[in-house]
């Protein structure tokens, strides 16, 4: 007995020597932005961050800030944020890759930071890109009416409104059809060309089918495309991406929104607030 | 330097405007000094720069290039991929006279072709110290289209002589190098052990396999246009952006791949290829590939990564400014799964067996048996080897295996027809060949100098038929033609001039014989090539070469490059003795003298002299003559007998001795001999087993009862830490110097 309290204290020694040993050298220490959601993800980020004797980090789930230490002889807080982005989290410089973010946990899937903001530099500074720049001014009123009408249309579902669903999407359908095409861009239109016809198709189902169930059953292919679309043709304000686990018997859909609150389309007030928002579109 | 640049930018503006007009390059070269990790070492810049200046032109034009050679040394520029003249092509001693030191030499040639090429030293091991540069020809009525060249290279700190001069010692220090940054790449019996393949592991040296790796050489960095990473920021959302690739490597494999999405590969070794999209493809040393990529969003840096084949390191360009989207790295490669293949895929006799699955075009890939993105993980537990069923060849066919798609060369596909003139058509059959423990390379066991040069006649074709029967992959290139790669697309099979050809692989590649002098054809894997990987098309009835008045004389000249004999040393300083070896050998001969010096007479004096030759594709036999001294002070009335009962009494020898080495499964060396007196001696011998990562065991036994073993921990590069038993001399500790 007396052996094995020996040898206990001998290892809590030796823990707390090895730990006394090894404080971080030169150390520096940085405030950094690290994407995230839960204690999961804490222990990932901590883990992929952490180099005895070099780093150690300590990461705050709510104000989603990573607090580094680091021995600046050894590393770089930007070594340490590549460790973080390879194990799946988005930070200030570096953006998972996209196997490594798909691997994360569910619950660990957070939010991931914007890829798609659209930098609106001086035009003085940007040389020999005034094409761009006129097609980016173009584009971004482009589908304004297209999106005005989903949104509509979303909301009418929201409410559990079959007649105004019906009509919102008798608008939707107007406003595919004046679509300027011409002002679009090669990879605009390709998308544009893609997605067409199956809008007008589900927007003309929306507006004879008289059951809402149908009518959420179009939505969600609807909004499969309208996502696509926005993936190319950015929109003036934010949008969001968000994921309802439950419809079609857990099969879950998606849908987009002007905010990030959740209001599900598919099941209305039975279950308003169900799902989440899967990612940000700027 | 400056006034240079500005001289040629000046000269290139204006040809823009009067395109087809000379275009004049001068190109400096000197010794410099760099530091990629921390280290100085010497390299050769051109124009103050590594790689060499990236060369443009527009396709019609001339170009005129001149080299001002400011080395010590001779050196020479081959122009990789063009179509020109035999004398331009810049072969020194086969084709173009060597550029003295201070000399100064004149390109010059008509552009007739269009794409992404490149050019570099063709002296020694020169391109290996930074003599490489891209070589861009435009379309003439080239559509406005961003673009971006990337020339790839790989950098080691050692001397790339020695680099050399170590391959064929069968030195496992590039492992060592390898596996401390990577686990598991000396493949020694402890780590077979712990991840319980011992199996697999006796297998291969029960076959006479040595360690086994995707590539030979340790690098300690690779670079995109000379530096370990490189940012182009410029390139905005939307933007399609033209990225010439060409991998400007002396020995290194690359995987490309790229964060934003698919790739469409757009051309191949300068000539368009029907666009294909792809996930990865592998770029071989000397290919180029152009590519397309669409940036896909703003505020956001793209990588494109080029990760050496062995997986220990990569190098990345980004595209677009922001913060930065990653690729995964690539995991480890799964060595044992590998060693696993190799065993069930070599026969006995050394020679590779594909199982009749016939494969070639890189379609069926084995290692993908070793890469975990395609074939998963290692299972976290022991497991009986799930023994693979060598016939379905489905099992290595990388795309059919995941949603990865993998560039292949049955995916490439010429937008025109290519087909070649109806003419006769000759037929050569060259089965490439290699030794990797005495790391002799060659094609149909010869190397260029053992060869005759290859005899063709002007309009007719030639086709090639390769078998690789070795176990590397070999870029096969060759100078001054395009060929066609034969492949699913039939009349548009791809035009290309470096073939990558992987182990047990037998493509076949036609060319129409439109030229006229000597071409050198030959594996791209510079230490391959410098060990006489090669042949050499010579047309019938050629004008004399101007620039090579003796053409004999120039010949002996590029045939020494693969008779070089190199030199290895080794001795173990020993508390009991000295003990040591000595090689000097080149691809066929080796002259070996091995010695065991006492301290005192007691313990004696023995020297071991051979002369001998190797025999056979794999080299496994060798027989020698040989001189023997041995002095060793005999107790009164002490006799040594052997096992066939002869008996020695004297304190003196001195004989010449016949013998045979033979290697056994296991690498084991059996030696037997007979000398002048009459005594015969018959010898086992194993040295270097690994058994961890730094840990050599060495054994010895032999009929006059002598024995020995030893232990040896591998510090660096030129030292380690020794003990050994021997029968004569008893316990010792100390040092081995290896050279």
């Amino acid at each position: 007995m007396k052996k094995i309290q020996h040898l206990m204290l001998g290892m809590l020694l030796l823990v707390a020597f090895t730990s006394c040993a090894s404080p971080i050298k030169n150390a520096k220490t940085e405030i950094l932005k690290v994407a995230g959601n839960c204690e999961m993800c804490k222990k990932t980020i901590e883990t992929a961050a952490n180099r005895k004797g070099i780093s150690s980090a300590e990461w705050n789930k709510d104000s989603k800030i990573l607090t580094l230490q680091y021995d600046a002889e050894k590393t770089t807080s930007d070594e340490v944020l590549k460790r973080i982005a390879y194990a799946g989290y988005d930070n200030e410089k570096f953006l998972a890759p996209d196997d490594a973010y798909a691997k994360l946990a569910e619950c660990c899937k957070y939010e991931r930071m914007k890829k798609d903001v659209v930098v609106k530099e001086p035009v003085a500074k940007v040389e020999n890109t005034t094409a761009s720049a006129q097609e980016q001014a173009a584009e971004t009123n482009l589908l304004e009416k297209v999106y005005t009408a989903y949104f509509a249309l979303k909301d009418a579902l929201v409410k559990d409104n079959e007649a105004a669903a019906s009509a919102k999407s008798t608008d939707l359908a107007k406003a595919i059809k004046a679509v300027d095409m011409s002002k679009m861009s090669a990879p605009e239109h390709t998308v544009w060309m893609k997605v067409e016809k199956d809008l007008l198709m589900h927007a003309g189902r929306i507006g004879e089918a008289k059951d809402i169930n149908s009518q959420r059953e179009h939505f969600s292919l609807l909004s499969k495309e309208m996502y696509d679309l926005v993936k190319v043709f950015k929109a003036d304000q934010t949008m969001y991406l968000q994921h309802c686990p439950m419809y079609n018997d857990g099969a879950g859909a998606d849908w987009l929104s002007l905010e990030n609150a959740v209001k599900n389309p598919y099941y209305g007030s039975s279950m308003l607030t169900c799902g989440k928002t899967t990612e940000t579109i700027k | 330097m400056k006034r240079i640049v500005l001289v040629i930018g000046m000269i290139w503006m204006q040809l823009l405007a009067f395109a087809q007009k000379n275009v004049r390059y001068d190109l400096y070269i000197r010794d410099t000094t760099v530091n990629f990790t921390g280290k100085e070492r010497h390299a050769y810049s051109v124009n103050g720069s590594i790689p060499m200046p990236e060369l443009h032109f527009t396709e019609g034009d001339t170009a005129e290039i001149w080299i001002h050679n400011e080395l010590n040394t001779e050196t020479s520029i081959h122009w990789h991929g063009l179509i020109l003249p035999n004398e331009q092509d810049g072969v020194p001693y086969l084709t173009t006279a060597p550029i003295k030191a201070g000399k100064t030499h004149l390109y010059k040639f008509p552009i007739v072709q269009n794409g992404t090429y490149w050019y570099h030293s063709h002296t020694g091991l020169q391109e290996q110290g930074g003599m490489y540069g891209a070589f861009i020809i435009h379309k003439r009525d080239e559509k406005p289209m961003q673009e971006y060249t990337l020339i790839l290279s790989d950098w080691t700190d050692m001397k790339p002589e020695q680099v050399h001069r170590r391959l064929h010692m069968a030195n496992d220090w590039s492992a060592i190098k390898k596996a401390s940054v990577q686990k598991g790449a000396v493949q020694s019996y402890g780590d077979a052990i712990l991840s319980g393949r011992l199996k697999t592991k006796l297998g291969n040296e029960w076959k006479r396999m040595l360690a086994m790796d995707v590539s030979d050489v340790y690098y300690n960095t690779f670079l995109s246009n000379g530096k370990p990473e490189i940012q182009a920021p410029t390139f905005r959302a939307g933007d399609k952006v033209r990225v010439r690739i060409i991998n400007g490597s002396s020995s290194t494999y690359f995987w490309m791949r790229w964060s934003g999405g698919k790739m469409d590969v757009i051309a191949s070794d300068g000539s368009d290829v029907v666009p294909v999209a792809v996930d990865r493809f592998i770029i071989a040393v000397s290919e180029t590939y152009d590519i397309v990529v669409t940036i896909p969003s703003d505020s956001t840096a793209f990588e494109l990564q080029a990760t050496s084949e062995d997986r220990i390191r990569s190098t990345s360009l980004w595209l677009g400014d922001g913060v930065k989207q990653l690729v995964s790295p690539l995991q480890p490669l799964k060595y044992f799964e590998g060693m696993q293949m190799m065993n069930d895929m070599i026969r006995m006799n050394g020679n590779l067996d594909d199982m009749g699955m016939n494969m070639s075009l890189q379609q069926m890939d084995m290692n993908v048996v070793m890469y975990p993105e395609i074939t998963g993980a290692l299972p976290k537990k022991k497991k009986s080897h799930n023994h693979m069923d060598m016939t379905n060849s489905d099992q290595y066919k990388s795309n059919d295996l995941s949603d990865i798609v993998t560039l292949n060369y049955n995916m490439l596909r010429s937008p025109v027809k290519t087909t070649l003139p109806d003419v006769k058509t000759t037929v050569y059959q060259f089965e490439l060949t290699g030794n990797m423990n005495r790391y002799v390379w060659s094609i149909n066991n010869k190397t260029v100098s053992e060869a005759d040069k290859i005899l063709i006649r002007k309009g007719e074709n030639v086709r090639i038929i390769l078998y690789n029967n070795s176990m590397m992959r070999h870029p096969m290139h060759l100078h001054g033609h395009f060929f066609r790669v034969v492949n699913g697309a039939g009349d548009y099979s791809p035009l290309k001039n470096v073939l990558d050809i992987m182990p047990m692989e037998t493509d076949t590649i036609e060319f129409a014989a439109t030229e006229s002098g000597d071409w050198f054809f030959h594996c791209h894997i510079l230490y391959h090539m410098m060990s006489g990987m090669g042949r050499i098309f010579t047309y019938e009835n050629s004008p004399p070469n101007p620039q090579l008045p003796n053409p004999e004389k120039a010949l002996k000249k590029l045939y020494a490059d693969d008779r070089e004999f190199h030199f290895m040393f080794q001795n173990d300083f020993a508390t009991n003795g000295n003990d040591g070896e000595m090689m000097y050998m080149n691809t066929r001969w080796n002259l070996q003298a091995e010695w065991r010096l006492g301290y005192d007479k007691m313990m004696g004096w023995e020297t071991e002299t051979h002369l001998g030759r190797y025999i056979g594709k794999m080299q496994w036999l060798y027989p020698y003559v040989g001189f023997d001294y041995r002095y060793r002070k005999m107790e009164m009335g002490e006799t040594e007998r052997n096992l066939f009962g002869q008996v020695n009494t004297k304190d003196q020898r001195a004989a010449l001795c016949f013998g045979i080495q033979y290697t056994l499964p296991m690498l084991i060396i059996a030696d037997f001999r007979i000398d002048t007196d009459g005594k015969l001696r018959l010898q086992f011998m194993r040295e270097d087993i690994p058994l961890t990562k730094r840990l050599r065991l060495g054994l010895m036994y032999n009929s006059d009862f002598e024995y020995m073993g030893s232990l040896k921990y591998v510090l660096n590069q030129s030292f380690s830490l020794s003990a050994h038993y021997d029968s004569d001399m008893g316990f010792g500790g100390g040092f081995t110097f290896t050279y």
